[in-house]
Order: structure tokens, then sequence, then C-alpha cells
């Protein structure tokens, strides 16, 4: 064990396959976990990129034609795939800001120890915890026009029924209403955590030198929190960037194509329609968005977490 | 902003406001569990019924008249043994990732990219593999797939707990003559107890709550509570009774866990960037 340290260091500039020759029991032991996980992404996205270069019908004995980049042509000329680029889009900004506002905001006005505030913390994280099928049931039932709870509550204080699902800009807005339900506790934990985390003394300094309480957390607190800020408004904005689930319980799409998301359209083609080809082509430019997100939020992170 | 003792006044303020948001983010939950022990005509009563007669018929009718049980069974199936195989593979990456920086903090950030990969995107060319390899509809799919999802997590967990345990007890282990695996078995594993099983727990729930997949690579047979529960909307009709009942039903095993190890979960959701 006391030889081993400079190994996490580059060994004095060997390759990496001397380094594995030298010492080969660290990385048998990393090796099988790894080698599960290529077969299963890494295989997979290139017989990804091969289908998406074909018409290729779900069922085998039909035949496969090979069209080559014909498909993403198409597709970057296609109406259908620009409108649930901007469903998504739309659906990612809403849903993502309105939460991490919501948790900063009940964050910063509960920004104080109290044994009290850890008796929240379990109910607080049971709606992360609850099938998201579960979740866009429950909605589903309770945002009904005539029978729904949600509008008989609206009508008992005198407003009118909202159409919550069967109209266009509602349904978008009711997917987004689901989410900040069940991710807003989750982003108030952690941002609270995150609070209680800082050091003080900049906060005290500040408020001595007699700075406003909007000037403290504009030019101290939010510059401190920022780090962890970031890290939950990416694991936001690319788990709002796969939204299905939701969206195939509570709309499927609908109404028209106003909650067709990139996740859904890619179901739709490739599992409804019978398009694997097309459905891969699809998949082949989500993940490449994905990617840039991801790469964004691991630069991030990495600079964070000490090797 | 205080950001240390509090004025019991302050205190009343702030625990109002968290009830406040509490009452908001519970209601649903128990408008769901009221509907599931209502009679048909009061679930759907107008005025809504906030006192009725409670009943257990719907449950009744859920677990006799339905697949319920079966895809009970099915989704215990699927979430165990992915846990157990998740975790025979992260735990010695993650003991060789903390103690050895095998890989560094490329491989690091290699296991969480692919928590990243929208599950739709792998569904498609896995969906072609499985059925070449006959696989769908079967006990092993959902398995295999699910680690997909949950490696990353449980290598990130893992090496976390054992990151926190000092070097010197393997190291005299190892002195001792004890091989890797030995040390993995007979030190790190009794000392991480607890994040190991919290990692399982945390495999456990991802799994069984996951729908897509599970909705693509099932048909009849290997079919899960999730997919089980959307099949009661079906084309003629919502069959709310059903749904609001298992789906209660669905959501206890996860509660459960969820309040018996909730520390070490938040840490798992996070990647360690909440202890």
């Amino acid at each position: 064990m006391v030889e081993t340290s400079g190994l996490a260091t580059g060994a004095g500039g060997a390759s990496a396959w001397e380094r594995i020759r030298r010492r080969p029991y660290p990385f048998l032991l990393v090796a099988p976990a790894f080698l599960v996980l290529f077969l299963l992404t890494i295989y997979p996205f290139a017989y990804m990129v091969w289908i998406s270069l074909h018409k290729w019908p779900i069922l085998p004995t039909l035949p496969r034609i090979f069209v080559g980049v014909d498909t993403y042509a198409y597709i970057f000329g296609d109406g259908e795939f620009w409108n649930s680029v901007g469903v998504t889009s739309l659906y990612m900004a809403l849903s993502v800001g309105l939460q991490l506002a919501l948790g900063l905001t009940l964050a910063l006005l509960l920004d104080a120890r109290h044994r009290a505030f850890g008796w929240f913390r379990l109910p607080f994280m049971i709606p992360v915890f609850v099938s998201p099928v579960v979740v866009g049931l429950i909605w589903k039932f309770m945002l009904g026009y005539d029978l729904g709870i949600v509008n008989h509550l609206l009508r008992s204080i005198g407003f009118e029924g909202v159409n919550w699902l069967g109209d266009q800009t509602n349904a978008l807005l009711s997917l987004v209403l689901v989410d900040v339900w069940q991710w807003t506790p989750f982003t108030f934990l952690i941002l609270h955590a995150g609070l209680m985390s800082l050091p003080r003394e900049p906060h005290e300094a500040a408020v001595i030198d007699g700075a406003t309480a909007i000037q403290t957390f504009r030019y101290v607190t939010f510059p401190l929190l920022a780090p962890i800020f970031t890290v939950a408004l990416l694991f936001r904005v690319l788990d709002a960037f796969k939204l299905f689930d939701i969206v195939y319980v509570l709309t499927r799409g609908g109404p028209g194509s106003a909650t067709n998301v990139l996740a859904y359209n890619i179901w739709r083609k490739g599992f409804f329609e019978n398009l694997l080809g097309y459905a891969a082509a699809l998949s082949v430019i989500m993940i490449a968005v994905a990617t840039v997100l991801a790469l964004a939020l691991i630069r991030i992170m990495s600079r964070q977490t000490p090797a | 902003m205080t950001h240390g003792r509090l004025t019991p006044l302050g205190l009343a303020v702030r625990l109002a406001v968290l009830t406040a948001f509490l009452l908001f983010f519970m209601f649903p939950f128990y408008w769901i569990i009221a509907t599931s022990l209502k009679t048909q005509v009061d679930a759907f009563a107008m005025p809504p019924k906030w006192l009725f007669d409670p009943t257990l018929g719907n449950y009744a009718k859920v677990l006799l008249d339905t697949e319920f049980l079966r895809q009970t069974v099915n989704s215990l199936i699927a979430a165990s043994a992915n846990a157990l195989i998740t975790l025979a593979l992260a735990l010695p990456a993650a003991f060789s990732m903390s103690r050895y920086g095998t890989g560094g903090k490329d491989l690091l950030f290699w296991f969480l990219s692919i928590r990243m990969i929208p599950p739709i995107v792998g569904a498609i060319p896995l969906f072609v593999l499985a059925a070449k390899f006959r696989l769908i509809d079967t006990y092993v799919i959902l398995p295999v797939l699910y680690i997909i999802l949950n490696m990353p997590f449980a290598v990130w967990m893992l090496k976390s707990f054992i990151d926190e345990i000092p070097r010197e007890i393997d190291e005299s282990a190892m002195l001792d003559g004890c091989g890797n695996l030995a040390v993995v078995r007979r030190m790190i594993v009794p000392l991480i107890k607890p994040g190991l099983v919290a990692t399982a727990v945390f495999c456990f729930i991802l799994a069984w709550n996951e729908f897509l997949l599970a909705n693509i690579f099932t048909r009849r047979v290997a079919v899960t509570l999730p997919v089980g529960i959307s099949k009661f909307i079906t084309e003629k009709q919502i069959l709310w009774g059903y749904i609001t009942a298992a789906a209660t039903l669905a959501t206890l095993p996860p509660v459960v866990l969820l309040w018996l190890f909730q520390r070490n979960l938040l840490r798992g959701l996070t990647f360690g960037a909440m202890r």
C-alpha cells in the first residue's frame, strides 16, 4: 500500500499500459464494472449510429434499407423535430428556473440552524423517491377538468376552472407544475445544506460594513453558494432534458404536439410508429446535446472534487 | 438572514413557512390515499367528500382481480437482482478508485457521465440487441439494463464511504498478508456496512420506480409495477380506484426504505455533494 501512492500521480510518466503491467490489481478490480458498463453503453451507441443510417422497421422480417445521412438531413428540415426542441427547451427553462428560484428563496428564508428543521427533511425527500409514473397519475387525477380537486378548489374561491391538460399552453405549464412540485423540496434541501456549510465571517463582515440584505446576498452569499447552486442547476437541467414518464402518463405529447418533448418524440417514432432508424437518428442528436450539457457539469464538479 | 441563533418569534415564523410548504407538497399524497379508500361514487362526488366511510374495496380488487401481485413479485426480482449485481461490480471498482486512485478523475467522471445519458436514447439500440438475443420480456433484461442507471450512483456512493475509512486500517491488513479482495471482504465491507446497505437500497428504489425501460422491454411476463399501474389507463376509461390503490401500495416500499435510510440516501442522490 505504501508504494502505491505514485500510481495516482502517474508513476513518473510511465505509459498507462506500463502501469497496468507493473501493478495489475487496481485495474483488475475496476475492470468488471468498466467492461459491463462499456458493453451496455459504448457498443450500443455505435450500433445506434449504424441503425440511424438505415430505414429500420422494428419487425426483423422487414427489409432494412441503407439511406446514409438522409434521415439527419430530413430531421433538420422537419418542423416536428424543431417543435420538440422548442417544447423541451421551454419546459427546461421554466421548470428548472422555477424550482431553483423557489428552493433558493425558501433556503434563504430559513437560513438558520435549528433542530426542528431536521424534522422536515424526510417528508421533503419523499416526492423524489416516488415513481414518476405515480407522480404523473396523482396529478392527472387532481388536474381533471370537471372532477379534479384543483379546479374544485379554484372554483370554490371564485375562479374559473382551468383546462389543465386539454389546452396547448396549459398542458406544458402543467408539466412544469408537476416537476416543480416533485423537485423543489429537493433543491431546497441541497441549497439549504449549502448555505449552512458556508463560512459566517464574510457575511458578518459585510453586515458590519453596512451592506444591505440585498447587497450581502448579491456580493457575498451568492458567490459563495454558486458552486453548489450550479451543480443543482445542471443536474436538474439534465433531468429535465430526459423528461419522459410524466409526459407519457399526463399528456401523451399532446394536445396536438404541445408537450411532444424530445424523449417522448423518440419513443413515439421508434416504438409507436415503428421507425427505428428515424428514432435512432433523433437519439444521436439528443445524446450530442446531452454530452455538451454533461461536459459542462463535469467540468464544474471536477474543479470541486479532490482527485 | 441570521445564520445563527433564532429568536422564538423567528423560529415560529420559519416553522410556519416550512409547514405551509410541507402541506402543499404533501396534499397530493393525502388526496390519492383518501381516494383509494373511497367507493367509486364517493371518489367522484362533486363537491368532493372530505369525510367519507373508508373502504378497502379498491385494495381488495387490485390485489385479487388484477396482475398486481405478480407484478409486485416481478418488481422485487428486477430491483433486488439489479441491486446485487450493481453492488458486486461497483464495490471492487470503488475500492480500487478510492485506494489506488485508479483511472483518476477521468474514470470517476466517466461513470458520472453515464448518468447523463437519457434512457430513451439507450433504449433504441438495446432493444434491437435484446430482441436478437431473445431477451425481451424476460427476467434477465431489466436487472441488466438497470446497471446503466445505477452503476454511476453506486460507484460514487461507495467510493465516498470508503474514502472515509482511514487507509491505515487496510494497510495494516495488507502488511498481515491479505490480498486486495481479502481486504475488501474482511475490512472494508464490515466497516462501510451502513453505506453498503444504503447504496443497495438506493439502487433498489431507482429500479423499483423505473418506468421507461420496463415499459419498452417487457410485454406480459416480466411486467413491473409502474408499467402495470400505467396500464389501468385504458382506451375506454381510467380506472382511478385501481390506480390510487395500486399507486399507494407501490409507493410504500420506497417511502419505508427512505424513512429507514434517509441520511445516506440523500448523499447518493447528490453524488456526494451533500453528506
